[in-house]
């Protein structure tokens, strides 16, 4: 590999370090040991994660996150990847037509959206429910899981599939036991991407939960409209600590730079 | 009856004519050659044949079966791709085995079956590797073995050799032909190598812009090329145009920039023809024996012989010499030439489309 040069290497310092500082700081502030956003910290102190199982409202609300990701996210998948390797591959009309709409949700403003949805749900009365929380968030999170799936269909060897074909496998077959562990890392990857883009989604959330589905963004959001404990950086940390994890299981299963820029199996 | 047997075959891609009244028989266990440059056909006649493509027109039978009427996946046909198109998430084993799994062979039975496979193709010592730690000429083999495994009563080949370097290739080849022989499957070999036809085939059929010119054994298309596209096809040909004058029952004769050549009995009409003169067919020989004599404007070394360049009064020759490792002309040295009037090949002049 080429080594950087000087200027390359102070220009990626500091771009590494703007990326990094807001989430130092959030942590430091997470361990004071006084009542408000304070950094550096005065002293250490797990007060402030004591606090969080204090605050019930605010694990259940992760729990709602936390479901509403896996759950939208495996249905955005459901859909994007035959909807991928239809217009991956099909030669029919209307094709580009079906891409732009079903990556449009990237170039709509998300208070749009918010709205658009808000007003959408209220139609069929399931305003605020966990359905419509999960019908919404797949609708934005499916351009994510779209676009990987894609990338790795692009790179897929049509005529792996009609040996596949020739060889006697059923239409199913060909998909379960070819394109599919073919496509597979971009799959993965695109769900975990829909994952953490619903997890954390709150533009649009705000405008459809109701107090039963509040999700963990929203509740830190209205959390901090009131007051400015640290017990925001303290669940702040929690997050970042579990996506960490849950980066680190995924490169260890399927190797991360391949999930994320979407290649398909070599 | 044959056992495949195409007939008027043709396809068509919107305007563009892929494959044009293409009909083509096959006996049992042959092995046929569809050879022809680059976009003349010769893929969407495989594919046609496979079942990835749908004819336009035409008829094909195998065996007495109409193909048409039977799905890719049921045609029980054997096919090996130019990218090999293995399975990369799969082990050699596992390739093979899939479409015995897809039959529904049991699983000992299969585990035998594979085995025999990958004997019958040099590969039994690589059973567990991953196509992607193999080298091209293994996965050759290893596409060959799946593809043979299902005992096939047709193998189709799309260059399957296309991809290996040259040293490599002769080895495939060789390969090749012992795994035909062994396996006794009829087999289509689509190729854009004349070597690879000529040196594999029981028969060669010539393709041309979607159309069949020449169905022949190698030797009779070698020497008696019905066009000169095919007599330049198939292996170095020297094209000469000019007028045939007369033909008698003992032979014929020919003008070309005033020269009078004497050439073999031919069955066309007075008037303008090609002839095609293979270059290993002149020798040089003493002046006065010469028929034409002429200067080496270039001489090339190929290791087992040499071609040379000669500009004569008939128009550049190429003439082809065995290294017998002996001195030979040089560039700007004066040649004499001669050759047997019946290596002339006349044929109608070319229409060019
Ligand atoms: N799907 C398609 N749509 C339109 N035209 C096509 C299609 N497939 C092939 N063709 C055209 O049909 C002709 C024959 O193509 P084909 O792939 O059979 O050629 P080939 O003999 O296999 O050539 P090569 O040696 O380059 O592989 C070409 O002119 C090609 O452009
Ligand atoms: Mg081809």
């Amino acid at each position: 590999m080429r080594r950087n040069g000087a200027f390359a290497l102070v220009f990626n310092g500091i771009f590494a370090l703007f990326m990094v500082a807001p989430l130092v700081v959030v942590i430091g502030v997470a361990f004071t040991p006084e009542g408000y956003l304070e950094f550096p910290p005065s002293g250490l102190s797990f007060r402030w994660f004591q606090a969080i199982l204090d605050n019930p409202d605010f694990i259940e609300a992760a729990w709602i996150s936390l479901e509403l990701g896996v759950v939208s996210a495996t249905l955005a998948t459901a859909f994007a990847v035959p909807a991928a390797l239809a217009i991956g591959r099909g030669r029919f009309a209307g094709r580009e037509g079906m891409q732009a709409l079903f990556l449009s949700p990237l170039t709509v403003p998300t208070v749009v959206l918010g709205i658009a949805f808000l007003r959408f749900l209220s139609l069929f009365d399931i305003n605020g429910t966990f359905v419509g929380l999960v019908l919404c968030h797949a609708i934005i999170i499916t351009p994510f899981i779209l676009r990987l799936v894609l990338a790795s269909v692009a790179g897929l060897d049509r005529s792996l599939e009609k040996a596949a074909i020739s060889l006697g496998a059923s239409d199913w077959t060909v998909f379960r036991r070819v394109t599919l562990p073919l496509i597979l890392p971009g799959v993965v990857g695109g769900w975990v991407l829909a994952f953490i883009t619903s997890f954390d989604e709150l533009t649009v959330t705000v405008f459809i939960v109701n107090p039963s589905t509040t999700t963990l963004p929203v509740r830190l959001f209205s959390h901090i409209t009131q007051t400015t404990d640290p017990l925001v950086a303290s669940i702040s940390t929690v997050v970042i600590l579990f996506t960490v994890l849950l980066m680190v299981v995924l490169d260890r299963l399927y190797g991360l730079d391949r999930l994320l820029m979407g290649e398909g199996a070599r | 009856m044959s056992f495949l047997d195409l007939r008027s075959l043709t396809k068509r891609f919107g305007d563009i004519s892929a494959v044009e009244d293409f009909s083509l028989s096959v006996a049992k266990g042959e092995f046929v050659s569809l050879l022809g440059p680059s976009g003349c056909g010769k893929t969407t006649t495989l594919q046609m044949i496979a079942g990835f493509i749908n004819p336009t027109s035409g008829s094909m039978i195998l065996n007495g079966k109409n193909l048409a009427a039977i799905p890719a996946r049921a045609r029980g046909l054997g096919i090996v791709f130019q990218t090999y198109a293995l399975f990369p998430h799969m082990t050699v084993a596992e390739n093979v085995g899939f479409g015995l799994e897809m039959r529904k062979v049991p699983k000992a039975e299969r585990k035998r079956r594979v085995a025999e496979a990958l004997d019958l193709v040099h590969l039994s010592h690589l059973t567990d590797r991953h196509p992607q730690a193999m080298s091209g000429g293994q996965r050759q083999r290893v596409a060959l073995g799946r593809a043979l495994v299902i005992q096939p009563e047709l193998l189709l080949l799309d260059e399957p050799l296309s991809n290996l370097d040259a040293k490599l290739r002769d080895e495939m080849r060789l390969e090749l032909r012992r795994i035909h022989k062994e396996a006794g499957v009829t087999t289509l070999l689509v190729t854009h190598d004349q070597d690879e036809a000529m040196a594999l085939s029981d028969r060669v059929a010539v393709m041309r812009q979607g159309r069949l010119e020449q169905v022949d054994t190698p030797f009779e298309a070698y020497e008696g090329p019905r066009s000169t596209f095919i007599s330049g096809f198939l292996g170095k040909t020297n094209t000469l145009r000019g007028d045939l004058l007369e033909t008698t029952e003992s032979g014929s004769r020919f003008r070309r920039e005033g020269l009078i050549l004497d050439g073999p009995v031919a069955h066309h009409i007075p008037g303008p023809v090609e002839v095609c003169l293979r270059p290993e067919r002149i020798d040089l020989v003493e002046a006065d024996e010469a028929l034409v004599s002429g200067i080496v404007s270039e001489r090339i070394f190929l290791g087992n012989q040499w071609l040379f360049r000669v500009d004569t009064p008939l128009g550049e020759l190429m003439i082809c010499r065995r290294n017998r490792g002996r001195r030979e002309a040089e560039p700007g040295e004066t040649v004499h030439l001669s050759w047997k009037p019946e290596h002339l090949r006349i044929l109608p002049v070319e229409v060019q489309g």
